[in-house]
């Protein structure tokens, strides 16, 4: 029996020659990836330093902070946690890569989605690295022990793989793609495995879509997705490594838990009902529900071509008089290539709000819903207060949908403007 | 180190399927951080004497999945505020999972519990055998053993706990 790229990795973190599903290991995390937020990293430096003594970390090359969310700082503690995590990083030696856009995004941009590498974060949302092989779990609190310990202790996952078949028809995108998946194999169908995502499909769909499906691992209930290496997404993130590391890809008679072949060649536009990321349903039956904000962005969605099919919606149109419309681009990177294209253009004639990469539209930061309000969104989350009040209401859909709903004000099939 | 066998009564079973624990004590209030607060404000949608109800070492029962979504950790500092000493459920989300054992807070899957619990029977949580035994009717089942990180979190009270014991053991 071979093994999954999952193992691989892990054995490798392990410095052992192989590793099953179920063994509990020791591992070395490559990268250690964080974003500042209250309660997380403010916490965690003073830990280190408090509760264990310690000064320094191991390897500080290994450690990458992002400053993405609460951007810019509304309130003076708002820049005082990022002053702290400024500092943090110039006193350890690790990188803190301010306003250049999403971390989870930005990460892959600087190579941190370095192909066999193992990289943790807080953040579960850090899955989309396995875009590119990269195996990328979010631990939540228990990020501490990899800045407290070189190895953290992880119990080798099971793996669940989705063969995706098929050709999209237009208009049906990555994210349709998603929630598909969490229909079919259901909101726990892949718990506390990772969710490998691989078959035909792929070639068509591109690495920015890719990392869509790969960001959104979590509400299937994997630990993380990733996609075995290949030509393509070799070229990507080869060149911008950060490590020298070995590719590596599942055994062909790799053990995994379940595998699910799916086509979606027949796939319809979606939406996610609220108040619960397990909603999914066709776009078809909710058209016509009224809609006061659109937002199209955050690390799942936002990339340049989802900007550039609601463009091509939006051009030489109006959105709907007194719809709210937010575009903001995953990275400023993304923003700039964007901007080259004349997506920007297009999208600010058409009356949409374009602002500067930011977390802080998706987590009800900004552009906030009062009660009873409902939006269309590219966010994360669909639950209920994510985006403003708990009496307001998120409906996921593709970015072609979110432009398609700003120009009527109302939920539609976006193909009618394509 | 042995974990303790948990005795209580069943507080609450939360039957909905993806129960996104953030609802016990409401979005609304999901920022506030003092666990008196937090009490007060608890399962206000469910059970309005909740507080009142229950009493220290209570369980709570949850269904598939439990704990999916965006977990955040009031939800749980309020029912501990209150007496809750862990929660069993058909299964967990392994965010909602991971954050809670991270807190030192007992948690058991137990595929079936749903059906072998009725609010407010007496429940034994035997980690030690691996087996959740209901007093009131004298039925038992066993559940998923803990794997060794999640056991050694518990057995230290939660994170910190886990990483000085592990000081001493490197």
């Amino acid at each position: 029996m071979g093994s999954t790229i999952a193992e691989k990795i892990l054995a490798r973190a392990a410095g052992k020659e192989r590793v099953r599903a179920g063994d509990e290991v020791k591992v070395r995390p490559d990268f250690v990836i964080a974003y500042d937020f209250p309660g997380y990293t403010d916490v965690i430096f003073r830990q280190m330093k408090e509760d264990f003594g310690i000064d320094k970390v191991v390897g500080p090359e290994r450690y990458a902070l992002f400053i993405d969310h609460m951007v810019p700082a509304v309130t003076p503690a708002e820049e005082q946690l990022h002053k702290i995590t400024r500092d943090w990083g110039k006193e350890q030696g690790v990188p803190v890569y301010e306003r250049k856009g999403i971390g989870h995004q930005v990460a892959a941009e600087l190579g941190y989605a370095t192909p066999g590498a193992f990289a943790v974060h807080f953040d579960g949302h850090i899955s989309q690295l396995g875009t590119y092989g990269t195996l990328a779990i979010g631990v939540r609190r228990h990020l501490l022990e990899a800045f407290v310990k070189e190895y953290i202790k992880l119990k080798v996952p099971q793996t669940t793989r989705v063969e995706l078949t098929g050709k999209l028809k237009p208009g049906v995108m990555a994210r349709d793609v998603f929630h598909h998946i969490v229909r079919v194999i259901g909101s726990s169908g892949a718990r506390f495995h990772v969710l490998e995502i691989g078959g035909d499909a792929l070639d068509h769909i591109s690495l920015e879509g890719q990392q869509t499906i790969t960001s959104l691992a979590m509400f299937t209930g994997a630990i993380t997705a990733i996609i075995n290496p290949n030509e393509r997404s070799l070229a990507y993130a080869k060149p911008r490594a950060r490590v020298d590391l070995e590719p590596v890809s599942s055994d062909p008679d790799a053990d995994y838990a379940a595998v699910h072949r799916i086509d979606i060649s027949k796939l319809e536009p979606i939406v996610v009902i609220p108040p619960s990321p397990a909603n999914t349903r066709d776009l078809s039956e909710v058209a016509g529900t009224p809609i006061d904000l659109g937002y199209l962005g955050s690390c799942a969605s936002g990339r340049v071509e989802d900007m550039r099919i609601a463009a091509q919606i939006l051009k030489g149109r109006q959105i709907k008089e007194g719809f709210q419309l937010h575009v903001v681009p995953t990275s400023q990177e993304i923003m700039r290539q964007a901007s080259e294209e004349g997506i920007i253009t297009d999208l600010v004639a058409a009356g949409a709000f374009v602002t500067s990469s930011s977390c802080d539209y998706c987590f009800g930061r900004m552009g906030v819903m009062s009660e009873g309000q409902k939006a269309v969104s590219t966010g994360t989350l669909n639950v209920r207060g994510r985006m403003g009040s708990p009496d307001s209401e998120i409906y996921i859909v593709n970015p072609a949908a979110v432009a398609a709903a700003a120009l009527e004000g109302q939920i539609v099939d976006p193909r009618k403007y394509m | 180190m042995p974990l303790n066998t948990l005795r209580g009564r069943v507080a609450f079973i939360f039957e909905e399927e993806d129960f996104d624990v953030d609802q016990i004590v409401g979005v609304k209030n999901i920022k506030l951080k003092d666990p008196c607060e937090l009490a007060k404000v608890a399962m206000e949608a469910y059970d309005p004497d909740f507080a009142d109800k229950v009493q220290a070492g209570d369980l709570l029962v949850g269904n598939v999945n439990f704990g999916y979504g965006h977990p955040h950790y009031p939800p749980m500092i309020a029912m501990r505020q209150l007496g809750i000493a862990g929660v069993i459920a058909e299964s967990f989300a392994p965010g909602y999972w991971r954050g809670e054992i991270a807190m030192g807070f007992p948690q058991a899957a137990c595929p079936g519990i749903i059906s072998l619990v009725s609010r407010w029977d007496e429940i034994e949580v035997d980690f030690d055998a691996n087996e959740i035994r209901n007093l009131t009717s004298g039925k038992m089942l066993h559940m998923e053993p803990l794997a060794e990180g999640d056991r050694d979190m518990l057995e230290n009270g939660g994170l910190i706990g886990y990483l000085h014991a592990r000081d001493k053991e490197e």
